[in-house]
């Protein structure tokens, strides 16, 4: 901001004068009088950024004129000018919104000078945040999840549906198909957008930390907690909490999770009173839920609770095109941060990409090509340039000489993670007899 | 000429050197000042008493401003009997003490 537009509404010709005198010694400020409250009122389509008002004027009383103001233009600082001091006027005059109340003394222009820098500090600091805050949610918009197979298709039409509402979204899929991603697209695209969005890993904190990170604990609720916590859950409040890898919570910890989200209150650790919560809730996990409360490892009711609308991400794999379009996308993302010219993709090396199975998917893609765009000679990705270091590939598998059998099993166990223990269709890729594989598990040659 | 009954000292810190400001705010208390004393005097004499307070309050920061200090705490007390609505027997002595005053400092005013 540069100009700060001021409004002095004031009776008083000499004291109008001043003020205008003292405030305008600021180039800075732009300053306009008006004699009477009902000027300023149909003057406030101006947008003055901050207004001083004289507490007696002739037409209508201060108060009269700070309320008018507040109904219409809740968002404009008014600085009320008093000719005396009066605390119960203050007091009074503060609690309708005003936000100063300064007495004509001495130091009154002192005053008014500070407020006006004070009002132009906060105006500065709100434009920052507003851009701030638009950059955020434009670095989390939907164009920044690509894609336009049919697979991903979906997921977009889901972001959407569940960003209308605040229900609670669970999100499955491999490792490195963009959970995080989906799950700030959804935030950064709902009613809460401008609260906070709050990620917490339940996988990197230890089962006994967890509780006191999600719920906050009091001071010296254990030892150690010399002082009070916030919780992720609170800190979350009005916008989104993002709990990924659920499916690794303590089944203990379950029980009060479960808790807090049926009451939408939490309790922190070593303290008595609840506090009302009210974030949306956005889970996510790389496992299959419903094969882990039938193991007995997940609650049975709070998977249920926790279902909510499902998203489920398509593997790499799975989305044909997509993966050729993202290998494209981030070579040239990747050029453009080092300016490093334009880089194309031979069509041997294209064969390459599409023919690899990417288990660590987008993620890996992503590591993959930004390998590739720096090991490229001329500005041209050829395959050599293209290194897959997923543990898994067959050039490792070889190079360890086992017996057939054990290839054999390992194949097939691979296939069957790979494909969520669907025997049926494992046979089918592999074209061996479903008999065979059942034989293998129960001989325990396969470990499932 | 007599001693001067203003003192200007507040208003020239304000003014920061500027002599033009200094000069169009006296022009300003003289257009207006002189006005409102009158009113103050009519709204005395016809005892409306609120008004009155009302003027007293007005004119207050005026009397500050230009540091005619010796009416300083006179027309407080002039709002402060007026806004109880108690017409004591202290207000005609102060009515006329703020009246001589002023007009004293209007003259001397004028020729500043």
């Amino acid at each position: 901001m540069d100009v700060l537009k001021i409004f002095v509404v004031e009776d008083n010709e000499l004291y109008a004068k001043m003020t205008n005198h003292h405030l305008s010694l600021n180039p800075d400020n732009e300053v306009e009088i008006f004699r009477k409250g009902k000027e300023c009122l149909d003057n406030l389509y101006k947008r003055p950024d901050l207004i001083f008002l004289d507490y007696s004027l002739p037409d209508l009383s201060g108060i009269e004129v700070l309320r008018k103001i507040k109904q219409t233009h809740p968002e404009i600082p008014v600085i009320i000018v008093s000719g005396q001091e009066d605390v119960s006027t203050a007091v009074e005059l503060l609690k309708e919104g005003a936000y100063d109340y300064i007495v004509k003394d001495e130091n009154a222009k002192e005053r008014m000078w500070k407020a006006t820098n004070n009002v132009k500090e906060n105006a500065r600091l709100r434009d920052e945040i507003e851009k701030l805050r638009e950059e955020v949610n434009s670095k989390y918009d939907f164009s920044n999840i690509i894609g336009n197979s049919q697979a991903i298709k979906k997921v977009f039409t889901l972001i959407e549906k569940a960003a209308q509402t605040n229900i609670t979204v669970s999100i499955t899929g491999e490792t490195g198909t963009g959970k995080e991603l989906v799950a700030k697209a959804i935030h950064y695209n709902s009613k809460g957008k401008s609260k906070p969005m709050v990620a917490v890993n339940i996988a990197a904190i230890p089962t006994e930390l967890l509780e006191s990170e999600l719920f906050g604990h009091e001071k010296g609720a254990f030892t150690g907690a010399v002082n009070k916590r916030i919780g992720k859950f609170e800190e979350a409040q009005g916008g989104t909490i993002f709990l990924d890898e659920i499916g690794e919570m303590d089944i203990l910890l379950q029980a009060k999770l479960l808790r807090v989200l049926q009451e939408k209150e939490v309790t922190r650790v070593g303290g008595n009173n609840t506090i009302k919560i009210n974030a949306r809730v956005i889970v996510a996990t790389h496992r299959n839920l419903a094969e882990e409360v039938k193991k007995g490892n997940f609650r049975e009711d709070l998977y249920y609770r926790l279902l909510g609308l499902p998203i489920e991400l398509p593997p790499l794999r799975e989305r044909d095109n997509d993966i050729m379009l993202l290998a494209k996308y981030f070579v040239n993302e990747f050029a453009k941060e080092n300016k490093l010219g334009k880089i194309q993709i031979s069509s041997e090396a294209q064969k390459k990409i599409m023919s690899y199975p990417w288990p660590g998917n987008v993620r890996e893609l992503r590591a993959v090509m930004e390998l590739a765009s720096v090991l490229a000679d001329d500005g041209k990705i050829e395959p050599e340039n293209i290194n897959f270091n997923s543990t898994d590939s067959i050039g490792d598998l070889l190079s360890e000489e086992a017996t057939l059998r054990d290839y054999t099993s390992r194949i097939i166990k691979h296939y069957l993670d790979k494909y969520n223990k669907n025997v049926v269709l494992v046979a089918k890729k592999l074209d061996v007899g479903k008999s065979t594989i059942y034989r293998m598990i129960k001989n325990k040659e396969i470990e499932i | 000429m007599a001693d001067k009954i203003y003192d200007l000292s507040q208003l020239e810190e304000l003014a920061g050197g500027s002599d033009e400001f200094v000069k169009s705010m006296i022009e300003t208390f003289l257009e207006h000042t002189p006005g409102q004393l009158n009113d103050l005097v009519q709204a005395y004499r016809q005892g409306d008493l609120e008004t009155m307070a009302g003027i007293a309050h007005k004119i207050k920061p005026n009397i500050d401003l230009f540091g005619i200090n010796e009416i300083r705490e006179d027309i407080r007390q002039v709002e402060k009997l007026g806004k109880t609505g108690q017409n004591s027997d202290e207000l005609p002595a102060l009515i006329d003490k703020v009246n001589t005053i002023l007009n004293k400092s209007f003259e001397q005013l004028k020729s500043h």
